[in-house]
């Protein structure tokens, strides 16, 4: 399959050809041994067996945790903490900062991703074609994203305190750069922290789907005369939506979920303008010791974390199907 | 259930108490007998730290025939996380090393030994200790799971020189007259206080003793008290010397308590409240080594010439480390036996010198109080109190830390607002109440 698939199949209307009256051929069974049924599901016992520890197990957890009155008082006997059906989905719904965090947290992680977009496929399209020194350009490019997300947390809280290194830099020119770990500038500090430590990814998925355009199209635009704008407009950016799209999804996921960042910038309690759904989860399980309620707020945000995830699934799945048609 | 809870202690174990569990094992193996110990690493004196734990093994083989294995905790998060899997699990270090602070809530958790009178017959007797080091062992004197290992007191330090220069001759007793001396003090780029408003440690420490020493524990028989008076009146003192009194840097908004005690250090600043002994390490290596001392915090509230009548002169958080031993635990008798060692005016003198953290043993702190260097620190310990003992103090400690970093951004900006401050301690009230209504 080439990029090419992918990027038509993407688009709306076009991913299911198949009418209701024209099934597939009905499934033939083919003549084989049972053993030989048997020792295929046993090849496949590794992977469920792995599904079911790496997911069941700790999700049934986190469900049960939710739907109990869990804290340090009754961690010892955990399963026998009082039953209280959703009534920390209700705290945490009612009583608790989680929507203002799940605000805070889904809006800057949206701002940042479309401001980390432009950046991303800029620096991709200024690598994409060989000249002296891409090599190391390209490893430059990729140092925010391989520093470790408390690093970032770090440098960048060295860097935006009062009397930092950004503040300085805003006196040279005459603007009061004032407070960014705190206050209203905080969330803008956050975005663009995340902007910074998060375009690589963008810029790499960019990349690899440049690099998978087949030459001749280029070849193909360049004979009916088209400029490399018109080239870029009309063959470039169509042909990178598939991976830009999938960049897109999965910086939008690791934002929205991203702790270490925020937990380093601005520590705990958070300032109100950058109290992120993770930070608050953390908070209420390891500062309050209110297990049952930080579970109810975990799977919250699993939820909401699934509907652009299966977005993205249903994506893919239309790209196979139509790939084995 | 059983099975589902056993599954589930067994994932848990697997997953993020490997160490824990290959150590816990250990002491039921056969031949010489290992009790575990789990302490914070200590990250100053970290070889030092090597060195104490095989001359504490060594010490204790002789004595009672068994090893002992001691393992770190690098966090506090590091720390809850190895409880946890214990409890679940029901097998882990046989002592804990735990700050005062995080006592009662370990004691709320009902996994830890409560000390009958025997228990601390076999560790010496309660009078071994520092009186006041007892304070946040257990809600009262029979219910006690903390035994009080290493002291931590509050003090202020202040630059000798600076206030020699303005004929200050000894660090006032009251906030007031701590107020003055730092108005006087401020002037030629210099500033009275330094302070770390950016802190998420410190804030509620001054806030609890201002509000203590006017009559008000923050929390009694189960209420909270965050919006009475006198917490109004600490909240604004502590805000107002960067605002009203401007006896603060103004970029003190930002400061960690590094960043304070860089300012100190560095002779910006007369007087630096709310520091321990951990300080002299820096200090000693800073501008004003040789020219500092160290005195008591003021134990006068803001607004008041004298201690009001019923009110507790208290001079710092009752601060330091409790030792608890693990109900799970197969070796409670040795536990105790090393628990006696440990605080042994010969075993406390040994951690002294090698950490520099002081005593709780009476007998060596009593001895160490003539010790001029010193004094301030044993006196502080003698007159610290501890913070309240409830299972909800954690969520009020935060909830009044939160005051504070939600007014940074008011602070920066040179005024705090009295209805925001109100509407703010509002919501701590409300918070510290719902977290003291589910305390057990």
């Amino acid at each position: 399959m080439t990029v090419t698939d992918s990027v038509t199949t993407g688009a709306p209307g076009t991913g299911d050809l198949r009418r209701p009256g024209a099934a597939r051929p009905a499934p033939r069974r083919r003549p084989r041994s049972t053993a030989g049924t048997a020792a295929a599901l046993w090849l496949l016992a590794p992977g469920g067996l792995l599904t079911v520890a790496v997911i069941v197990v700790p999700f049934t957890v986190a469900i049960i945790m939710s739907l109990l009155d869990l804290d340090q008082y009754s961690f010892r006997q955990w399963l026998s903490a009082p039953f209280i059906g959703l009534g920390n989905y209700a705290e945490a719904l009612t009583r608790t900062g989680l929507l203002h965090a799940v605000w805070v947290s889904g809006s800057a992680a949206v701002i940042a991703t479309l401001l980390a977009l432009p950046v991303g496929v800029a620096a991709a399209l200024t690598t994409h074609l060989p000249f002296r020194g891409r090599a190391v350009v390209r490893s430059l490019y990729l140092i925010p994203y391989v520093l470790p997300a408390f690093v970032v947390g770090i440098i960048w809280r060295i860097i935006l305190q009062p009397d930092g290194v950004a503040n300085h830099g805003l006196a040279q020119l005459g603007v009061d750069g004032g407070l960014w770990l705190n206050g209203p500038k905080s969330y803008l500090a956050l975005i663009l922290v995340q902007v910074w430590s998060s375009w690589p990814l963008i810029y790499l998925l960019a990349l690899s789907g440049l690099q998978g355009i087949e030459g001749s199209l280029h070849e193909a635009a360049a004979l009916d005369g088209a400029e490399w704008a018109a080239k870029l407009r009309y063959v470039v950016l169509p042909l990178l939506r598939g991976p830009i799209s999938l960049a897109l999804i999965i910086s939008l996921l690791h934002m929205f979920n991203s702790f270490t960042l925020p937990f380093v910038m601005f520590g705990v309690p958070a300032p109100q303008d950058v109290e992120v759904l993770p930070v608050l989860t953390y908070v209420e399980s390891f500062q309050n010791l209110r297990f049952g309620l930080s579970a109810a707020m975990a799977v919250i945000s699993l939820v909401l974390i699934l509907v652009p995830l299966l977005v993205y699934l249903r994506t893919v799945k239309l790209d196979t199907e139509e790939a084995s048609a | 259930m059983r099975v589902l809870r056993t599954i589930v202690a067994a994932t848990l174990v697997a997953t993020v108490g490997v160490p824990l569990s290959a150590c816990g094992s250990d002491s039921a193996a056969d031949g010489p007998k290992t009790i575990n110990m789990l302490v914070g690493a200590n990250a100053i004196y970290s070889t030092e730290q090597q060195k104490w734990f095989a001359d504490v093994s060594a010490k204790f083989e002789k004595l009672a025939g068994a090893k002992v294995n001691f393992e770190t905790f690098a966090s506090p998060t590091d720390e809850l996380t190895k409880i946890q899997t214990s409890m679940l699990s029901g097998q882990g270090p046989d002592i804990y090393s735990l700050g005062t602070t995080f006592t009662p809530t370990a004691y709320s958790t009902g996994a830890f030994v409560n000390l009958t009178a025997d228990d601390w017959n076999k560790i010496g007797g309660r009078d071994r200790f520092l009186p006041a080091t007892l304070g946040i062992s257990g809600p009262d004197a029979e219910h006690e799971v903390g035994i009080p290992f290493a002291s931590r007191p509050f003090v202020m330090a202040y630059n000798k020189e600076l206030l020699a220069a303005a004929g200050i001759d000894k660090p006032a007793d009251s906030w007031d007259g701590l107020l003055q001396q730092a108005k006087k003090l401020t002037k030629d780029g210099r500033y009275g206080m330094a302070v770390g408003y950016g802190d998420t440690f410190d804030p509620w420490k001054f806030v609890w003793a201002m509000s203590l020493q006017a009559g008000n524990p923050l929390v009694e028989d189960g209420k909270a008290r965050l919006t009475d008076p006198t917490t109004v009146k600490a909240y604004q003192t502590y805000l107002g010397w960067l605002t009203t009194d401007k006896v603060v840097d103004p970029a003190a908004t930002g400061w960690k308590n590094a960043q304070a005690l860089a300012a100190f250090g560095a002779g910006k600043a007369a007087f630096m409240p709310m520091v321990s002994a951990t300080s002299r390490v820096n200090l000693d290596k800073s501008a004003v080594a040789g020219k500092y001392g160290y005195a008591l915090m003021p134990t006068i509230p803001p607004g008041a010439t004298s201690l009001p009548a019923g009110a507790v002169g208290a001079t710092s958080i009752l601060s330091g480390d409790n030792l608890v031993i693990a109900k799970y635990s197969k070796n409670k008798d040795l536990a105790l036996r090393l628990v006696n060692m440990l605080t042994s005016a010969e075993s406390q003198e040994a951690y002294y010198k090698t950490f520099g953290e002081m005593p709780t043993n009476a007998e060596l702190a009593n001895k160490l109080a003539t010790d001029p260097a010193l004094s301030t620190f044993v006196e502080s310990s003698s007159k610290a109190h501890g913070t309240p003992f409830n299972g909800g103090w954690s969520k009020v400690q935060l909830a009044l830390v939160n005051v504070v970093v939600q007014l940074v951004p008011d602070l920066a900006a040179g005024k705090v607002d009295a209805k925001k401050l109100d509407a703010l301690l509002a919501k701590a009230q409300s918070d510290a109440q719902a977290a003291l209504d589910k305390a057990k």
